[in-house]
């Protein structure tokens, strides 16, 4: 029914790293979490038990503007060219972990795709009710607030399955690594309605977003084959990933879209794009989420709104994925839903990353609120998974 | 053709994008990201056309930045250019790095003799021809004509100091990009370093001069001498102290080496911030050690070089590039003209002079003029000072020399490049052993 399951696939998101597998069965201790976090894909948020949001998230709000103020205001503004394209570096690894030319990976994303709605729609609902209960009047449109904090809700951590793994736990990795695509789809919009209320105009963003994304990444795959050196393939990738997410922001619109569309796009056009660019990204890509999180953590702004929003964000999200998990469970039957729900609870980083972009094209109160609340909602949904998957008779 | 096509389409990209937010201020201070990218790749594009051209890189980036920047097509609007800036202090100190590792003493100790020479009159010849001519035209220069006296002297003699000096910038960036190793690339090489040493204490001096003509009590001339030699020996030792920490580096750990060299450059910028070193200075001395005293083994240097050097030089010089000012130009143009034509022909008199009396044969010695050419961070950091100490005339010269470092900037590395090319030293980094490069056709 479904193709040989392989964790070290291509496929997967961010690719091959042999230490995972290690990790994975090692006990843990402080000094070698430490050394996991530097050193695994761990570091992007995966593997739930070492999730380095936990370390990294509480280090950036530390050392940022609510803490002891090392990193100002004035320096996260001049990191944020380094985080779009960090957003749009993420986006174009989920665009090259989608392979729609086999059924079977087809069928695990038309699922991940369905338990990713059915978060959206419970969170954003939820939100929808509660803050009209509440009288809040946010300064955006309630709309976008709400489908924002459902976005960021619905993506998922994805851990790793070994090859000797039970197919029901692979499946649900692999469902909980698909989990981000829709989302980031749907983003695009939302991210253009927080800019204009203009039908017309939300359309023409989201559309500008897609375009942007195909036509450089159309220039990217003209460029990567014929580089003459490592040294210029380099500078055209850097310089590939920068105009991906620094066009994005330019916009007002998602990096994360525009990567995704980009990384989609190399890995179904001729030649080696989508190798090359997975190969020279991968160096990049811890320093780059590790910006990331410190940089979601310096931003956040503790506030009233925000921990009114933390409440019901980490209560509807758990029992959204759970809902979601147990939908994707009647139209897989190789998977209970037991099975998924656990692997459905860590937040990882993309929907901090959306939080991130979120606030950075609608430049709110509210949005710093969404994103003050991901980043706490993150960091209690990553030890609950914790929990949920290192608990008696799990792995 | 593939190139051209991205090219084509990378720059319909980036004009469809300025178009749709055309007068939105803050979607212009969202673009460094964009403008970082759109910078990267198609001014290394541009450099290869250049290269093809047999024309150096950098005059490509230089280009570029020109064409695309707020003065022309303004793809990459004023704040962008500025926002590219950033990278500015990493840049230099990461081209002076690359530059100390080029020089190696018991290489250059039996011409040690033929650089001073050469250096001497270099920087002499242009000095006395242009201190006479702006003297005796001064009346007729758009800058402070009613000056006589001690007065005109005194200001004569600031300008004159700042329109001699070099760019060991991009003297180095030209080697570095060109991959030359010779004679007459270490003979320039040499000489722009130490006459920019030998001009910025010259500078000092001129400037206490000027002071003392105008009535200032002299604190400030008296501070500032201190100051400078802090400026210059404790960067050369705060250099000497990373470059040892390099090297151990090197020969211990060794891995990891651009980024690490990466970190190192960006160390001597921001402590050259902080502590008041010049980056310059003290990336040459770092450079220097490692070069001199634990030398690289292997290809791991080299590669680390290559794939930093790359992409900071692009950057570097499209910003460079865009924040050239044409209006300047245009402003005073024959002038700047006049000007850096009279400069570049007492630069030839004098190192012909030099070589004559240092007597040295190989061909590429006659074309050191040609390296000298070059104008821009050294010149324009003496003529801001110039402007913020004396608003009135000081601006006056900051906008002429401005020009004439537009002009400087376009020409002195067409002019090294092609002097290098004849000499037979472009690639020379890439030859075993390659330091003949006089002796090989041109």
């Amino acid at each position: 029914m479904t193709a040989p399951f392989d964790p070290y696939d291509d496929r997967s998101e961010i690719g091959r790293d042999v230490l995972d597998a290690h990790v994975a069965t090692t006990p843990i201790r402080p000094a070698r979490l430490i050394d996991v976090l530097g050193r695994t894909r761990a570091a992007l948020g995966l593997k739930p038990l070492t999730a380095p949001a936990l370390l990294f998230v509480p280090i950036g709000a530390i050392l940022g503007p609510a803490g002891a103020g090392w990193l100002g205001l004035d320096l996260l503004g001049r990191l944020y060219p380094a985080m779009s394209t960090a957003l749009a570096a993420l986006g174009i690894f989920v665009g090259l972990g989608m392979s729609l030319d086999q059924r079977s990976e087809r069928r695990l994303l038309a699922a991940a795709s369905l338990e990713a709605v059915v978060t959206i729609a419970l969170v954003s609902g939820a939100f929808v009710y509660v803050l009209t209960a509440w009288e809040v009047r946010p300064d955006i449109g309630l709309l976008p607030l709400a489908l924002a904090l459902g976005l960021c809700a619905s993506a998922t951590a994805a851990g790793v399955a070994p090859a000797d793994a039970p197919l029901a736990d692979r499946l649900a990795v692999r469902i909980a690594d698909l989990d981000d695509v829709l989302p980031i789809a749907i983003g695009g919009v939302v991210l253009a309605l927080a800019a204009t209320s203009a039908p017309l105009e939300v359309l023409r963003l989201a559309a500008g977003n897609v375009a942007l994304g195909l036509s450089v990444a159309v220039a990217g795959w003209l460029l990567f084959d014929r580089a003459h050196g490592e040294a210029e393939r380099a500078v055209f990738v850097i310089g590939v990933v920068a105009l991906l997410g620094g066009g994005a922001a330019y916009l007002g619109v998602s990096p994360l879209l525009s990567g995704m569309v980009a990384g989609l796009f190399w890995k179904y056009a001729p030649g080696r794009a989508d190798t090359i660019i997975r190969d020279d990204l991968r160096r990049l890509q811890h320093p780059l989420v590790v910006l990331l999180l410190i940089f979601a953590g310096a931003s956040a702004q503790p506030s009233t709104l925000a921990l009114w929003l933390l409440g019901p964000y980490v209560l509807v999200r758990l029992a959204g994925k759970l809902a979601g998990g147990w939908l994707v469970s009647r139209v897989m039957f190789e998977l209970s839903p037991g099975d998924i729900g656990s692997h459905l609870l860590a937040p990882g980083v993309i929907g901090l990353a959306f939080a991130l972009a979120f606030h950075h094209a609608s430049g709110t109160t509210a949005s710093l609120a969404v994103l003050t609340a991901v980043a706490a909602g993150t960091l209690i949904g990553e030890v609950l998974a914790a929990f949920a998957l290192v608990g008696p008779g799990r792995r | 053709m593939r190139r051209a096509a991205a090219l084509v389409l990378l720059l319909l990209t980036v004009i469809v994008l300025r178009r749709a937010m055309d007068g939105d201020t803050a979607a212009d201070l969202r673009g460094t990201a964009l403008a970082f990218g759109f910078a990267l790749i198609a001014a290394t594009l541009a450099g290869e056309l250049f290269e093809r051209l047999r024309l150096p890189r950098i005059s490509g980036y230089l280009l570029f930045g020109l064409a695309c920047g707020p003065f022309a097509a303004d793809l990459i609007s004023r704040t962008m250019a500025s926002d590219l800036q950033i990278i500015n202090g990493l840049a230099i100190a990461l081209i002076a790095f690359i530059a100390g590792l080029e020089i190696n003493f018991v290489r250059i100790r039996s011409r040690l003799g033929a650089i001073l020479a050469v250096g001497g009159a270099a920087v002499l010849v242009p000095f006395m021809v242009l201190e006479m001519v702006l003297f005796l035209a001064w009346p007729w220069l758009p800058i402070a004509p009613d000056a006589t006296g001690l007065t005109r002297l005194g200001m004569t003699l600031v300008l004159t100091t700042v329109l001699v000096s070099f760019s060991p910038t991009v003297t180095i960036a030209v080697i570095t990009e060109s991959r030359t190793r010779g004679p007459l690339s270490e003979l320039v090489l040499s000489v722009v370093v130490l006459a920019d040493l030998a001009l910025i204490l010259g500078f000092t001096l001129v400037m206490q001069f000027m002071r003392s003509v105008n009535g200032a009590t002299g604190d400030a001339g008296v501070g500032l001498l201190p100051f400078l030699v802090w400026d210059i020996f404790g960067s050369f030792a705060f250099g000497a102290i990373i470059g040892a920490a390099f090297a151990l580096y090197l020969r211990i750990v060794g891995r990891e080496l651009t980024l690490v060299l990466l970190a190192v450059c960006v160390l001597m910028s921001a402590a050259g911030e902080v502590l008041h070193f010049e980056p310059l200075l003290s990336a040459l001395a770092a450079g220097l050690v490692v070069e001199n005293i634990a030398p690289p083994q292997g290809d791991a240097m080299k590669h680390a070089v290559e794939r930093s050097a790359l992409p900071v030089l692009v950057i570097f010089f499209v910003a460079a590039g865009a924040s050239i000012h044409v209006d300047a130009l245009m402003e005073l143009g024959g002038i700047a003209v006049g000007l850096a034509l009279l400069r570049a022909f007492s630069i030839w008199m004098g190192v012909g002079l030099g070589v004559a009396r240092a007597g040295l044969s190989h061909t590429g010695a006659s074309m050191a003029w040609m390296g000298l050419v070059s104008q821009a961070g050294v010149t324009l950091g003496l003529t801001i000072i110039v402007a913020s100490e004396f608003p009135g005339w000081g601006t006056r010269v900051q906008t002429l020399v401005v020009a004439m470092i537009a002009l400087h900037e376009l020409a002195g590395p067409v002019l090294f490049r092609m002097a290098l090319a004849r000499a037979g030293e472009v690639g020379g980094m890439d030859r075993p052993g390659g330091l003949t490069g006089s002796a090989r056709p041109a």
